[in-house]
């Protein structure tokens, strides 16, 4: 099984297929207020304290920002992984970037040279000078190529609030990506008033539904899902003879199936058989 | 955990005799949780709905309307505010008995007011 990168949130994990899968891009996208800086630092300081090295890019906040903001939210130990040397945060203007998709690879290579994987957080890409005008699909493409290389990375994207157009190259990010997960903020006080939705999660089971989530003191965010939330995306192993059956079926016709196969009994959620669809397949494939 | 509670409130609805569908939407129209069957029969009617519940949710949340029915072919649809961001839908047939579905619409949306508000 894949290794996977624990996202820090807790509650998300249980309905992303146990994390972030390695050297990927995930976006979080939202709003004001939403929590997406937040949810930002729980992933550092996750990775941190289970031994990662991490570099935080921000456009908005400087380090003691963002010191401050960690220890209100009650995450004291990130100056020690600062001293440590172990975290690296470094805020920079758009603006001064001359090219920005290299400028800020070579910051992160530069940030930890020893190490093979590192956790990188980018808050947020929004800022428009990232790109050149006439080239934002290759330049993010490239951006997220070499960040793939270099380890996983969390990224915060500014969605729209609903009431302005959905500008083309704003969520340009969002198709590239490995992951989006959506973040939402009604501000009527009650239990869906902050959601999270899984737009997209690569290569991986993940819950369908809305999930509500609170910002806590002392814990940031926390997803909360009901235990058939989290069945819905945990594999049953309830029909083993069927699959059983079907993967020496497949190995008689091609190997390759066969594996095949074995992965949908390792990720087979529903709580019907699963005969149908394997019947049709190895009829398909038999002809 | 409340999420549970609700989730189970919304199966006992839908395992009331003569309700086809059962959907919890936000106000905003995102659907939190969605009860529908597996025949396509009631499909057109929520296709309409889609059309529609905007509007309804935009009337519900600025306007204050509390809660309106509509009558489509053989099906009626019940659209009541749960809380002050939640509001309940409910397709039931023309045919079933109105007045037991009206008493467990009422008792799911007390309990739906409790876990979410």
């Amino acid at each position: 099984m894949e290794e996977r990168v624990a996202s820090g949130i807790y509650g998300l994990d249980e309905i992303i297929g146990g994390g972030f899968r390695e050297r990927s891009i995930n976006i979080i996208n939202g709003g004001i207020g939403v929590g997406k800086t937040t949810f930002g630092l729980q992933f550092a300081l996750c990775g941190l304290n289970r031994g990662k090295k991490v570099v935080f890019i921000s456009f908005e906040m400087s380090e003691n920002q963002i010191i401050r903001d960690c220890k209100q939210l009650g995450f004291e130990e990130i100056e020690e992984h600062l001293s440590a040397g172990n975290l690296r945060i470094v805020h920079i203007y758009g603006e001064d970037l001359m090219f920005p998709s290299l400028d800020i690879l070579e910051i992160i290579r530069e940030s930890h040279t020893d190490v093979e994987h590192q956790l990188v957080i980018i808050d947020p890409l929004t800022h428009y000078s990232m790109y050149l005008e006439n080239e934002k699909r290759k330049s993010i493409s490239s951006i997220f190529m070499n960040l793939r290389e270099i380890g996983t990375t969390v990224i915060t994207l500014e969605g729209s609030d609903g009431n302005e157009e959905v500008n083309q190259s704003s969520i340009m990010p969002l198709y590239l990506a490995d992951s989006v997960l959506h973040l939402d903020y009604l501000g009527f006080g009650e239990l869906f008033d902050r959601t999270i939705h899984v737009v997209k999660h690569r290569g991986s089971k993940h819950g369908e539904g809305l999930y509500p989530y609170r910002i806590e003191s002392g814990l940031g965010i926390v997803v909360i899902s009901s235990e058939s939330d989290i069945d819905k995306v945990t594999a049953t192993y309830e029909f083993d003879k069927e699959f059983m059956t079907a993967i020496q079926q497949a190995g008689d016709i091609d190997q390759r199936l066969a594996k095949r196969i074995e992965l949908l009994r390792h990720n087979w959620t529903h709580n019907e058989s699963p005969e149908y669809i394997l019947n049709l397949v190895i009829n398909d494939e038999n002809r | 955990m409340y999420t549970q509670t609700f989730e189970q409130v919304l199966d006992d609805l839908y395992e009331t005799e003569g309700i086809h569908v059962c959907i919890l939407y936000r106000i905003d129209g995102t659907p939190i949780a969605v009860r529908t069957p597996q025949d396509t029969g009631v499909l057109k009617v929520m296709l309409w709905l889609e059309k529609q519940i905007n509007n309804v949710l935009r009337e519900i949340n600025k306007e204050g309307l509390t809660a309106t029915t509509f009558e489509f072919k053989d099906y009626q649809i019940f659209i009541t505010p749960t809380s002050r961001s939640t509001v309940l839908v409910v397709i039931i047939d023309l045919e079933a008995h109105h007045q037991l579905i009206s008493i467990e619409i009422a008792r799911a949306k007390s309990i739906i007011n409790k876990c979410v508000s």
